[in-house]
């Protein structure tokens, strides 16, 4: 399933990118580091609360859809194998929190703003570009895929019957995908070093996000606290 | 990093994830989620290898929303630095030599990619290795045997079609591009 920025008005949509992201960070860290099944599972209602808060309801059926098969095949193998219901839970809670909080965080930040935070902050073009370019390149890629899929079949080729013929059937789909992803690069390549790409020089946002000294706070304490909770632990 | 190289690298992550649609039609027991990766470490070498690897991973979890991909950075980065090792000692020169590295780096990718497994996440992640822990935890094997059973029989089988098929798509360059990228010529051992 495909997910991605959504609008909204809720305070993860106004605050700097890196307040979301320092938050996904800390939700990372702490879904390992407190003691299960009780603390992820605190986590998960912390962060479907966020999600309410942030007016996103919309990233649950996501959510859900993604952790469904962690939660059914941590149950067969730690529960009904293992006899062990309580490492089924806690492990499902841990990969739910963090895949909600990415959800959360993925709607709640634009990709413009964010490439424009790490370019304010000195981030080279290049990576910040490479980023950007990818996620507008992988669906044109998976189009064609599909379209290689479709023309290849109307050749004649099988994609079906016996693994040897199914595995003869993948260098006629994957060669012209690649090769025809390797054409566009001298293209690109023209048309980056036209605009500049090759020069190192810090560039100007036009319009970075603002960023607040309680934001800064913010991510400091989110930070610290993370880490706090995993030293205590791991001592 | 020079224009070509920007221009190569998100067409690579993107040639990682569009990939898996092959494996899907097939039903083969397939991720082809390397081949960008592997591509780029032939063509360009090391680093840029290594870059396509973290923007893959990245990318992953940002378009599919599941984080847990993140955590095998690590076996994308090593993927990475595996081909490229290979490449510049011409291991593409023959389908046998291929299909030998290819073996190898499934090895390397499944005994990285099992502790992760494992130790994160209990031995679960989506895909079709889980199916196969399930299958040997519930035939005796112990849980951790089984993960590294299950991402060993996976990752022998893609990483050397994913070798295999470099190997195909090296031979099948045009001249003009890999004139552009003289390292190719090496990874086939012809220079």
């Amino acid at each position: 399933m495909t997910v991605g920025f959504l609008p909204g008005r809720g305070p993860l949509h106004r605050a700097h990118p890196f307040t979301p992201l320092t938050l996904a960070a800390a939700v990372l860290i702490l879904a390992f580091a407190v003691p299960a099944p009780a603390g992820p599972l605190l986590l998960c209602c912390a962060v479907l609360g966020l999600a309410l808060v942030e007016g996103l309801p919309q990233v649950l059926k996501p959510a859900v859809l993604t952790a469904l098969p962690f939660w059914v095949f941590l149950l067969v193998i730690h529960w009904l194998i293992g006899r062990d219901l309580r490492a089924a839970v806690g492990l499902g809670a841990r990969v739910t929190a963090i895949i909600l909080t990415f959800l959360i965080v993925l709607a709640a930040v634009h990709p413009g703003r964010l490439v424009d935070a790490l370019v304010e902050r000195g981030v080279p073009f290049a990576a910040a570009y490479v980023f950007a370019a990818t996620l507008q390149v992988v669906p044109r890629l998976r189009r064609r895929a599909r379209e290689i899929l479709e023309a290849q079949r109307c050749r004649g080729l099988r994609v079906r019957g016996s693994l040897w013929g199914r595995a003869r059937a993948v260098a006629p789909l994957a060669v012209p995908l690649v090769l025809s992803a390797l054409a566009e690069v001298d293209d690109r390549a023209l048309a980056l070093e036209a605009r500049g790409a090759g020069v190192v020089a810090r560039r100007t946002p036009l319009d970075p996000p603002t960023d607040t000294t309680m934001q800064r706070l913010l991510r400091w304490a989110m930070f610290l606290v993370a880490i706090g909770v995993a030293v205590v632990r791991l001592w | 990093m020079s224009p070509r190289l920007l221009a190569l690298i998100p067409l690579a992550v993107g040639i990682n994830l569009a990939l898996g649609q092959f494996a899907a039609a097939t039903s083969l027991p397939l991720f082809l989620d390397t081949v960008g990766t592997v591509l780029v470490a032939c063509l360009a070498g090391l680093a840029p290898a290594l870059a396509t690897g973290v923007v893959s991973q990245v990318v992953f979890t940002t378009v599919t929303g599941n984080a847990t991909w993140f955590a095998f950075l690590p076996v994308q980065l090593a993927i990475g630095a595996y081909a490229a090792l290979l490449a510049r000692f011409g291991w593409f020169r023959s389908t046998f030599r291929s299909a030998l590295g290819g073996f190898g780096l499934g090895f390397v990718a499944a005994t990285l990619s099992w502790p992760i497994s494992y130790l994160a996440f209990g031995g679960v992640t989506a895909g079709g290795v889980t199916v196969v822990t399930t299958l040997l935890t519930g035939a005796g094997m112990t849980l951790k045997w089984a993960v590294y059973g299950a991402s060993l029989s996976n990752d022998l089988l893609d990483k050397t079609v994913t070798f295999l098929l470099i190997r195909a798509i090296l031979i099948a360059l045009p001249r003009r591009t890999a004139a552009r990228f003289p390292a190719a010529d090496r990874a086939l051992g012809r220079a």
